[in-house]
């Protein structure tokens, strides 16, 4: 009579009990049309709205980006002693926040977790984005933007090469390769959901763009085995590049010898860090797009559970971090290591550093309960403090340590220009501008990748080919235990 | 002769169906068999015959390479063609150039894995396929699943046959797909392509014209050639003269040209040579005598040059007993002072040099009344 | 080999190395003898950790698919029991290898200010304090689950789920307070904060490929049916992860602190790598990098038994490689390997033997109380 409890999950406990992937049964024929209709048709006035919004930060930074152009960049606040401020503050920011996508995207898939594909798309559409906005910064930090391609190794008149040995073209070829790797993972996610859209779309001019981005996929099977290959082998690259973008954005800081700069944790720390303030962003677009496309669904509370779970654990992490800085900072007997610390709560920016403890490590304690989890309201406030604090943790970073190391002659007190401000409004305009015209023009859960894991979408397993099992006498026995249970 | 279908569909309604209808329709042998999904169908690869995917492979070797060549090249651009000592590390300094080799290992494989993926397996970008003009496209894309029995080459398909093994193993539909009449190339295609290069081309070399060009010399790419700061030999409206450069105020004082305070010759008379006579001193002496005294008091300082011959001038002959008597302070008075026709050559010689050459004087006038203890 | 004549094997090892351990102490002297015992503690403890982390992390994540072989890291998680009386011999090596703990030593300034920090009893304190808190976390986690497999009481499940992240917690302090303590603490003037990243990523590893041979060893014996090709590819996928992350950490410590070139850090890394040392710094590399990263490339090795054996001995070699390479510089000027070595290497690899083989006896070898458990073995890639 008894059987196992997995088989009964309604006879769990909430504790234990498996989410299920939907709110309620789904038909494959469903996703399609709740999630390909919206490029379809023209977006709610809430939409022009929110991009006139979004449109004109945008625009602003985009002024602000051309007086630095012209004028140089003087206008911004960067000076003798903070040579580093806000650009390389929100260069950092940016390029963390874009590797929340691509542990969605390919870490969650390697580790299997279905629940992943109903949010992979959107997060990864995130990353690009937020790598387009993190790019902004090297380009126009460099006093004559328009030779930027001086940055590249090829072969030139003026007979040098660039400096491997240094840490900012480590980061050249780091950028450039996570935006063109997520880009193509993207790209390639996106082609059997185009796909779709091309057969559901009347003959015109939007059925030839949709004809062509799909590249003619038919859906083959054997198309979709080197397609799922590619796939697997662009997550585990993928992941690689997850711990080493941010890890060689690190060692920009770490390798140098400023104090509070050259820590061995640095590496492992801005991952943590990139992950956190990542997820944090990913969770706010995540709550606007559930609730404004009614795909609650597909995009369910169990979603917004597990990635505010994660958030807690990252902030753990971090707390470990800064508590690991803190320690060493007192170990290392290093007077100028110590009073660098002391001065992140003590000193001119002391408040930003209070900022940072709070945001980053005291209110995401509140994602232990789970109401907080999965309350909106609730969980937004984590969020956008998440976000605040993760920026103003590289504030911390850089316009502490810099303004304010070895030489006291040296220490100068920083002030941001409205055109750092501007630019970073800019960058936030750009990026959300971005996802509003990402979510009218392209499906914003990769449809295809959803319907390969709802329940009854896969044939049974006995008819998978592995390495076979000999039958064994005692499994069934164990079966049978296990069903007693 | 061409076969005028390219496939017989079989439409299911699940992937279980799809599934369970493959042994029968695989074992009737009517063709080569493919299946069109929604999604991956997990497992369907071996029951349908299909041999591993090979770009597990492909993307390894291309991640190799990607490692050996970026590390080549930061080797050979950073210890061979352009070696620079930077924060003294080795030119060969392997630990720095990891970072980079990691990313172009990611940047090969993963190209590799998605180009090669499409282009190479499966042969995307493709838009003349048969299939894509079949009426169950759209359920495929969408909720519906095909198996179908595809021509194999060696025979035409037997419509009739495929349609009842399909239906037998419990296709909810059949379609027939029939082949393109004129696939692949054609003559708008051609055009297209052509017109489509042409117009690439010339967007891009106007653009990079434009770049090379003229880009770089607009405002603001120039506000580092045009500062707006003085350079040599610029008007200035600040000055009433209009020049940029002015001339130093009176009683600036030359570096290496202290004033000289002796008026008389008398009080110079005594003044000892601060130089000692080394090799330096001399080989200096020697350059500025060659530059500034050889036009007139000649190359061996017996005062016969050019000069003499054609204007009539008597530059001092360094060899007379007169001159040989001067002291050290009274050639240096002369060389500052000017004497008759020679001018002042305070401007022309710092003290040093001054100084050095009256010690290459005294060797000029000592090698030519040499004394037989001179000789070594 | 039967099981009896396996134990008469180990009981012999272990006696043969007993009396070679003592030799070591009364011949080569108490610094050699400490040095060793230093190492084999830190081998036992750290594979006993990360085994408890193994299952710790399976509880937090809710992993369904490694139900089935969690009981071979809970079993293994023991040797934290095993880590208590040789942790509390180890205590001995404190005047020996320690320079701030040696009577009238000279130390300088940096040190003497952190005399309140290195201390023996504040020391022994914090090493016997993680010691039990280790035991305390196998008394939940492994007896709980022990226990679960005759009361099939789901309430356990629960309570370790809630019980992990807490765990996790004081892991991460006690596996930071591991590495500074007993190991950065040799030499203490030098410091890197990275340290319990890299020790945690070393006891991980050790203990996942320990789990791996396990697994495997108990596939052969039929022990482990209904543990199929799938969970193995698993274990595989994780130990080539793990391989690669703690790569990662090793080199970002090396290079940054080779990149600034401080003369208070990298004297660390010269005393390690210069001289005689550089043969084991890289076969280190190639043995705990290189080899274990292209072997377990391909898709298939991950799951072929044949390859994971050979990797997973390897990397366990390495591993002990691994921290002997962080001991014996601070200890001796060219790396020492005699009989001294191989005596102690036998009395431990005897006594760790016995201790988990006593260990693989107790419970079923699956955890059949779990309520995943069936959901874990019907698990499909």
């Amino acid at each position: 009579m008894s059987t196992s409890l997995a088989a009964h999950p309604d006879r769990l406990p909430d504790a234990l009990r498996p989410p299920s992937l939907t709110d309620g049964p789904v038909t494959l024929g469903q996703i399609d049309d709740q999630v390909l209709a919206f490029p379809a048709r023209k977006p709610p006035l809430k939409w022009y709205l929110a991009f006139a919004f979004t449109g004109s930060l945008a625009l602003f930074g985009l002024v602000s980006l051309g007086w630095t152009f012209f004028e140089g960049l003087g206008v911004w606040g960067n000076t003798n002693p903070v040579y580093w401020a806000f650009d390389i503050i929100n260069f950092v920011f940016w390029v963390g926040i874009g590797h929340a996508g691509t542990l969605i995207s390919a870490i969650l898939f390697l580790f299997r977790k279905r629940w992943r594909n109903a949010v992979a798309r959107f997060a990864e559409a995130m990353t690009i984005f937020a790598v387009i906005c993190a790019v902004i910064f090297p380009l126009c930090h460099t006093g004559r933007p328009w030779l930027d391609f001086w940055l590249f190794p090829y072969p030139n008149e003026r007979a040098l090469w660039v400096n491997f040995r240094s840490p900012l073209l480590w980061d050249v070829f780091a950028v450039n390769t996570y935006f063109s790797v997520s880009a193509l993972f993207w790209f390639i996610g996106l082609v059997p959901d185009i796909a779709s859209m091309r057969d559901r779309t009347a003959p015109g001019l939007r059925k030839t763009i949709y004809t062509i981005l799909s590249l003619g996929w038919r859906g083959a099977a054997s198309h979709w085995q080197h397609y799922e290959k590619a796939y697997l082998l662009l997550a585990g690259l993928a992941t690689g590049l997850v711990l080493s973008v941010h890890s060689v954005v690190s060692f920009d800081f770490a390798t140098s010898l400023v104090p509070g700069w050259h820590m061995t944790i640095f590496p492992p720390y801005f991952v943590a860090g990139a992950i956190f303030a990542g997820f944090a962003m990913v969770v706010m677009v995540m709550v606007i797009v559930r609730e404004t496309m009614n795909l609650q669904n597909l995009i369910t509370m169990y979603h917004l559970d597990v990635m505010n779970k994660v958030i807690l654990a990252m902030a753990c992490i971090m707390g470990y971090s800064y508590f690991m800085e803190g320690f060493t900072a007192w170990y290392s007997q290093d007077e100028y290591l110590h009073w660098g610390f002391m001065n992140i709560i003590s000193g001119t920016y002391g408040w930003a550093g209070m900022v940072t403890i709070a945001c980053n490590i005291v209110i995401p304690q509140l994602l232990w309960f789970k109401w907080v989890r999965q309350n909106y309201a609730a969980m937004i406030f984590v969020s956008i403090g998440v976000t605040v604090g993760m920026w103003f943790e590289r504030f911390v970073i850089i316009v502490i340590s810099l303004h304010q190391d070895y030489l006291p002659s040296a220490w100068q007190v920083y002030k941001p220009t409205w055109v750092d401000f501007g630019i970073l409004l800019g960058t936030f305009g750009i990026f959300f501008s971005l996802v509003l015209l990402f979510a009218r023009v392209l499906p914003v859960i990769a449809t295809s990748e959803v319907k390969a894991v709802l329940p009854a979408s896969q044939p049974r397993p006995e008819l998978h080919v592995h390495a076979p099992e000999p039958a064994h006498a005692s499994a069934p026995a164990l079966a049978e235990e296990v069903a007693d249970a | 002769m061409r076969d005028p279908t390219f496939a017989v569909l079989g439409l299911f309604d699940s992937a279980q169906a799809l599934v369970d209808a493959i042994p029968p329709v695989k074992s009737a042998g009517l063709g080569a068999l493919e299946a069109y999904t929604p999604y991956p169908i997990h497992g369907i690869d071996p029951k349908l015959g299909f041999r591993r995917s090979p770009l597990g492979g492909m993307v390894f070797v291309m991640g190799v390479l990607g490692a050996v060549t970026a590390l080549f090249f930061e080797w050979w651009m950073s210890a061979i063609d352009y070696p620079t000592l930077i924060g003294g590390k080795a030119l060969f300094s392997w630990q720095a150039f990891v970072p980079v080799m990691f990313e172009v290992t990611v940047l090969f494989a993963t190209f590799t894995a998605g180009l090669g993926m499409l282009m190479l397996l499966n042969k995307l970008p493709l838009f003349g396929h048969p299939m894509l003009a079949a009426r169950s496209m759209t359920g495929i894309t969408r909720d519906r699943f095909a198996l179908g029995i595809e021509g194999d080459g060696e025979r035409l398909l037997d419509v009739d046959a495929c349609t009842a093994v399909l239906t037998a193993a419990g296709a909810v539909e059949v379609e027939v797909v029939p082949a393109l009449v004129n696939p692949g190339w054609t003559a708008t295609f051609a055009t297209r392509s052509i017109f489509g290069i042409v117009v690439a081309c010339l967007v891009s070399g106007v653009g990079m014209y434009w770049g090379i060009k003229l880009f770089h010399v607009l405002p603001p790419m120039v506000h580092m050639q045009e500062q707006p700061k003085l350079m040599p030999f610029e008007p200035s409206t600040f000055f009433a003269d209009g020049r940029g450069m002015q001339p130093p105020a009176p009683g600036s004082v030359a570096r290496g040209h202290l004033p000289y305070t002796f008026k008389a010759l008398e009080d110079a008379l005594s003044l000892p040579n601060p130089l000692p006579a080394t090799d330096k001193v001399l080989a200096r002496g020697k350059k500025e005598y060659g530059e500034h005294c050889t036009v007139c008091h000649g190359a061996l300082g017996d005062g016969v040059t050019t000069l003499t011959a054609a204007y009539g001038a008597k530059p001092a002959n360094f060899h007379t007993q007169t001159l040989r008597e001067y002291t050290d302070g009274k050639l240096y008075h002369t060389i500052v002072v000017g004497k008759n026709a020679m001018p002042s050559y305070a401007v022309d010689l710092t003290e040093e040099e001054r100084w050095s050459v009256v010690h290459y004087i005294r060797a000029l006038q000592r090698a030519q009344n040499a004394r037989p203890e001179d000789v070594p | 080999m039967s099981q009896l004549s396996k134990v008469k094997t180990l009981i012999a090892l272990a006696v043969l190395g007993a009396a070679g351990v003592g030799g070591t102490f009364a011949v080569e002297g108490a610094q050699r003898f400490w040095a060793n015992w230093l190492v084999w503690f830190l081998f036992i403890a750290t594979i006993g950790l990360g085994s408890l982390f193994i299952v710790a992390l399976e509880h937090l994540v809710g992993a369904r698919w490694s139900v089935p072989i969690r009981r071979v890291p809970e079993r293994l998680a023991s040797l934290v029991l095993l880590a208590i009386p040789v942790g509390v011999i180890a205590l001995g090596a404190l005047p020996a290898l320690y320079p701030w703990a040696h009577e009238g030593a000279q130390l300088s300034a940096k040190v003497t200010a952190k005399l309140v920090w290195l201390n023996v009893p504040f020391f022994s304190g914090r090493a016997i304090g993680c010691l039990l808190l280790w035991a305390v976390a196998w008394l939940f986690f492994v007896r709980g689950s022990l226990r679960q497999d005759t009361s099939h009481d789901h309430r356990f499940t629960i309570r370790a789920k809630r019980f992990a992240p807490l765990y996790m917690f004081l892991f991460a302090l006690s596996v930071t307070l591991l590495a500074f303590d007993w190991v950065s603490a040799l030499e203490p003037e030098w410091y890197s904060d990275i340290f319990g990243v890299y020790i945690f990523a070393g006891s991980f590893l050790g203990a996942l490929a320990a789990s791996v041979l396990c697994v495997l060893g108990l596939k052969d014996r039929r022990r482990l049916d209904g543990v199929r090709a799938d969970h193995v590819y698993n274990l595989g996928g994780f130990l080539f992860a793990f391989t690669v992350f703690w790569s990662y950490i090793g080199f970002a410590q090396y290079m940054l602190m080779w990149y600034a070139n401080m003369p208070e850090e990298v004297y660390w890394y010269k005393a390690r790598i210069e001289g005689p040392w550089m043969v084991l710094f890289l076969t280190m590399g190639v043995c705990h990098f290189i080899i274990p990263f292209f072997a377990l490339v391909p898709r298939d090795a991950k799951s072929d038994p044949k390859r994971l054996r050979f990797v997973a001995t390897l990397m366990l070699a390495a591993h002990l490689f691994d921290l002997y390479w962080l001991v014996f510089p601070s200890v001796a000027k060219t790396p020492l390997l005699g009989w001294p070595e191989l005596s102690f290497a036998a009395f431990f690899l005897g006594v760790a033997g016995l201790w988990l083989h006593r260990a693989f006896k107790s419970g079923r070898d699956m955890p059949v109380g779990d309520p995943f458990l069936a959901e874990g073995l019907e698990f499909h890639l």
